[in-house]
């Protein structure tokens, strides 16, 4: 049993259940993605990765939904590719800096080519680090909420110490009760730097012997 | 995640626990910065632990061994490899000629890779010419293996760690994988938390007995009766499998019998464990569709490790649990390569692929091979190593990559072994308790700077790549060992240790698969045929054994070794923690000493407020055959009676505590049950080093 999609023309065949941003990866099609990460379960959340759908009227996300049986996906909609710039563009607004070339929100960025000129200057987040632990770095005003440390915590360690706080602009991430790594139930095993697509988690080892990239070594 | 900030990436793996988690090891200008899980990894599937990921630093430690040292009167002397080797092959030479080659012993490590412990092996087997060759998992897993290949045929976990996800009900015995080996860890615990029942049978309540439906907490040390119950149960209410006891197994009439004996109320007075629980247990076990059995050293470190794993095996053959997804018997292996340097016949009575040196047909194989005739004689295990040490018939030793004199049990007998040698080599990457007693350090490499192949405990052979390399004047151990065998007449012939790896495939059927092209990314699980095919799951139509059987083993229960008395009240167990790696010769190295920083001693708080003790006190342990200072740690999840501790720093020595009692198959050190008498310290003496405190 599978089901016939096509994704910008090319025809696979997948096996039911399979999403559509999976489905792009087996066409070879690039979707642009935030708070997606394929050790966890998608989650669906920063709108980046969205398609154009034939017969729907907006643009869907492409890592939550699943294939229907002749569907027709364009992962170059304009609408869709508008959107997820602009979602970026509101993501990169909030930051004091720009992130560092070699994450995961830098290179999407780059991809969907915004981020060079900002339409929506305000408010960016104030420098707030956490460096008490030996190995892992907090630098809370690059967090953009999209989840993954905390799910990566929960789904691939379970050892549930990272949690949501806060709403609107103030939302970030916190280790236990807001006190650190070292005061949480941390088991120092760096899946969330590991999946941190800003550095906003990161390791300590790159901030203090690394090439000066990141926020903390360029004094920010 | 690819970046200009690292100029050169490995994809290697790792070199601690026995999970075997591939890595992404990138270094920027001959400095590792930063480890990643690989994606890809079979074993890890895009993840790692503090260890893999963050413990690296001691690669770079000042401390490393990076020139050759010589003993010169009461010291050392840095000297160059030529005139360490001078050494080496003269003293051998001299000893040899004197006293025979079986005065001459080594040991290979578990945490080598497969081409240095094949690359020992016949080092001493051929430029040599002795069998006294034997590796450290002799003190671990030793009895797994000698069980598993009784009762079922080979010596391996018989399924993956994917059986894991698989399992409908999971029993974990004697081990604790989220501080002993994380990464398996955490994936049992995401099954745990999808809905896989796990039961959990240990004297301390771990971790993972929070996220299981049933935790039973034996005396140390009982259990054999634990497991007799189990299948006393399943066999009284009929939840075996009697075709597959008729069809694929021997010897289950006398199992029956024997069982007749261990009814759960009788269980219950050996184990402590309440009857009731152990009804539920063989319940929750033989009426699942698939389940899978783990275990650790909580099982094997026993005087009767090895027949507690033969009659685990009985349970899972009893009730066909064996040969499908999700029915799996997994030993979660202590080292990353305690499978592999078994294996490889870095072992006394065996060749590669456990077969034995007495075997004409195999030593006449090797011999025109390696060209040299081959004793068909067995050699010392490494505890006779150093009772023939200290009786004066073993003169020489050349250990790499294992303190014998911090690892292994009673300390002051090992101490007296390597005094009592005319001539001891330590082949290392840092100084530490064993090679005090060395005439010769060979400055070795880690894991990070040498390649080669690790076997994990579900049987992968795994490539190892250098990420970078050896620091100043240190080699790789492959080099190292293929010129002193060169030295000593004895030409390998291998340029690389991918040629070794060729060759243990020509001369070991059941690895003839296995090439460098082959292994690729993920890896081989063994038996690996000609073709390339391997094997993820053993025993589907038959078991390796001469007649394709699962043999039943009817062993009664036996106490252990040592018991509590007046003198020595409380039960002493010991095992690792999550931050530290045994010796702790390299996390200790690492900022994971920020966060452990000391050996504690666990004490549940009956026991803790009838001697006095609060947490955070240093507190004095005695055993019969030694004495330490530990700091208390008061908590409930261990049972009252029972104290635990780690073995991860030196001044600790934890094994001082440790006397002889040993498995009676394998000579593997009863670690687990170690009667001993706790009590405060009043005052603390002044020339005890002070730890920072925590």
């Amino acid at each position: 049993m599978s089901d016939t999609v096509r994704i910008d023309g090319v025809q696979l065949e997948v096996a039911p259940g399979t999403t559509i941003l999976e489905a792009a990866k087996l066409a070879g099609r690039w979707v642009p993605t935030l708070c997606f990460d394929e050790r966890q379960a998608p989650f669906g959340a920063c709108r980046v990765c969205m398609v154009g759908v034939e017969g729907s009227a907006n643009p869907l996300p492409a890592c939550t939904t699943v294939c229907r049986d002749g569907m027709n996906v364009s992962t170059e909609d304009p609408t869709a590719r508008r959107v997820a710039g602009a979602v970026v563009e509101l993501v990169l607004s909030e930051l004091p800096a720009a992130p560092a070339p070699h994450t995961e929100l830098a290179q999407v960025a780059q991809r969907l080519q915004v981020g060079a000129e900002l339409r929506w200057p305000g408010a960016v987040h104030a420098v707030d680090h956490d460096l008490e632990h030996p190995y892992l770095a907090f630098q809370h005003e690059l967090c953009i909420s999209c989840g993954r440390c905390v799910r990566a915590c929960d789904e691939v360690q379970g050892a549930f110490a990272l949690t949501a706080v806060g709403r609107g602009f103030d939302a970030n991430v916190a280790a236990g009760l807001d006190g650190g790594f070292l005061h949480s139930s941390c088991v120092s095993c760096g899946a969330c730097a590991d999946t941190c697509p800003t550095d906003a988690i990161t390791e300590q080892l790159l901030l203090v012997g690394g090439n000066g990239n990141s926020a903390v070594a360029a004094g920010v | 995640m690819t970046s200009e900030r690292f100029t050169s990436t490995a994809t290697t793996t790792c070199g601690y626990c026995g999970v075997g988690c591939r890595l992404e090891a990138h270094a920027d200008h001959g400095r590792i910065v930063s480890i990643a899980p690989a994606l890809d990894g079979p074993a890890n599937e895009g993840h790692t632990c503090l260890k893999g990921r963050f413990a690296h630093q001691f690669t770079r430690s000042r401390d490393r061994l990076t020139s050759p040292l010589i003993r010169e009167g009461k010291g050392l002397r840095v000297a160059s490899w030529e005139e360490a080797y001078a050494r080496i092959v003269s003293e051998l030479t001299r000893i040899k000629s004197q006293h025979g080659p079986d005065a001459i012993a080594g040991l290979a490590s578990s945490r080598a890779t497969n081409e240095d412990c094949y690359a020992m092996a016949r080092l001493m087997r051929a430029a040599i010419g002795t069998n006294n060759i034997d590796n450290c998992s002799r003190v671990c897993h030793s009895p797994t293996s000698f069980a598993l290949r009784k009762s079922l045929g080979l010596s391996g976990a018989t399924g993956s760690f994917t059986d894991i996800d698989h399992a409908e009900v999971a029993v974990l015995i004697g081990v604790n994988p989220t501080q002993g080996h994380p990464v398996v860890g955490a994936r049992i615990k995401q099954a745990a938390l999808r809905g896989t029942k796990l039961v959990t049978i240990d004297p301390r309540r771990i971790e993972l007995a929070d996220y299981g439906v049933l935790h039973l907490s034996p005396r140390p040390g009982t259990n054999a009766a634990v497991a007799l119950g189990l299948c006393h149960v399943v066999q009284r209410d009929g939840l075996t499998d009697e075709q597959f006891i008729a069809q694929r197994t021997s010897g289950y009439e006398a199992v029956v019998e024997l069982l007749e004996a261990y009814s759960p109320h009788a269980v219950q007075e050996i184990t402590g464990i309440p009857a009731a629980d152990i009804e539920r247990a063989a319940h929750i076990y033989g009426e699942a569709a698939s389940a899978s059995i783990l275990w650790g050293l909580g099982v094997t470190e026993h005087k009767y490790g090895s027949e507690v794993v033969q009659l685990l095996c009985n349970l899972a053959l009893m009730t066909g649990k064996l040969g499908k997804p999700g029915s799996a018997m997994l030993p979660l292996r202590g080292q990353n390569n305690v499978q592999g340097s078994s294996d490889m016949g870095a072992l006394p009575d065996t060749y590669t692929a456990y077969r034995s040196v007495a075997d004409e047909a195999v030593a006449a194989q090797f011999e025109q091979a390696w060209g040299v005739p081959l004793s068909r004689q067995k050699g010392y295990t490494i505890p006779q190593m150093f009772d023939a040490a200290v009786a004066g018939k073993l003169k020489a030793m050349y250990i790499f990559g294992e303190d014998v004199a911090q690892s292994d049990p009673d300390t002051a007998h090992v101490v007296e072994a390597l005094e009592s040698l005319e001539f001891l080599v330590c082949q290392e990457i840092f100084e530490n308790e064993t090679t005090r007693y060395a005439d010769v350090i060979l400055p070795a490499s880690a894991f990070l700077e040498k390649s080669g192949t690790f076997t994990n405990a579900e049987r992968r052979f795994q490539r190892v790549e250098p990420a970078i390399d050896p620091p100043g004047g240190a080699r790789t151990d492959f080099e190292i060992i293929t010129t002193v065998s060169r030295m000593l007449g004895h030409e390998m012939g291998w340029q690389t240790p991918w040629d070794a790896l060729d060759e243990i495939a020509r001369l070991t059927p059941q690895y003839a698969g296995l090439s460098y092209e082959r292994l690729g990314r993920h890896g081989l699980q063994w038996p690996v045929a000609a073709d390339g095919t391997d094997s993820p799951t053993l025993y589907e139509t038959r078991f390796e054994t001469a007649d394709g059987l699962g043999h039943f083993a009817a062993l009664p229960y036996k106490a252990p070794g040592d018991a509590p008395d007046n003198e020595f009240q409380l039960v002493m167990v010991t095992g690792r923690v999550l931050q530290h790696y045994n010796a702790g010769t390299m996390t200790r190295r690492t900022h994971n000493l920020d966060l452990v920083d000391r050996d504690w001693l666990e004490i549940h708080p009956d026991d803790a407020a009838r001697l006095w003790i609060s947490d955070g006190d240093r507190v004095s342990v005695r055993s019969r055959v030694g004495q330490t200072q530990l700091y208390a740690r008061v908590t409930p999840r261990i049972e009252p009676g029972h104290v635990f501790t780690s073995f991860h720093f030196p001044e600790t020595r934890t094994n001082l505590l440790i006397g002889q009692s040993a498995d009676v198959n394998t000579a593997c050190p009863e670690y687990k049950v170690v009667a001993v008498d706790v009590r405060p310290m009043s005052e603390q003496p002044a020339f005890t080093p002070q730890l920072v405190s925590a």
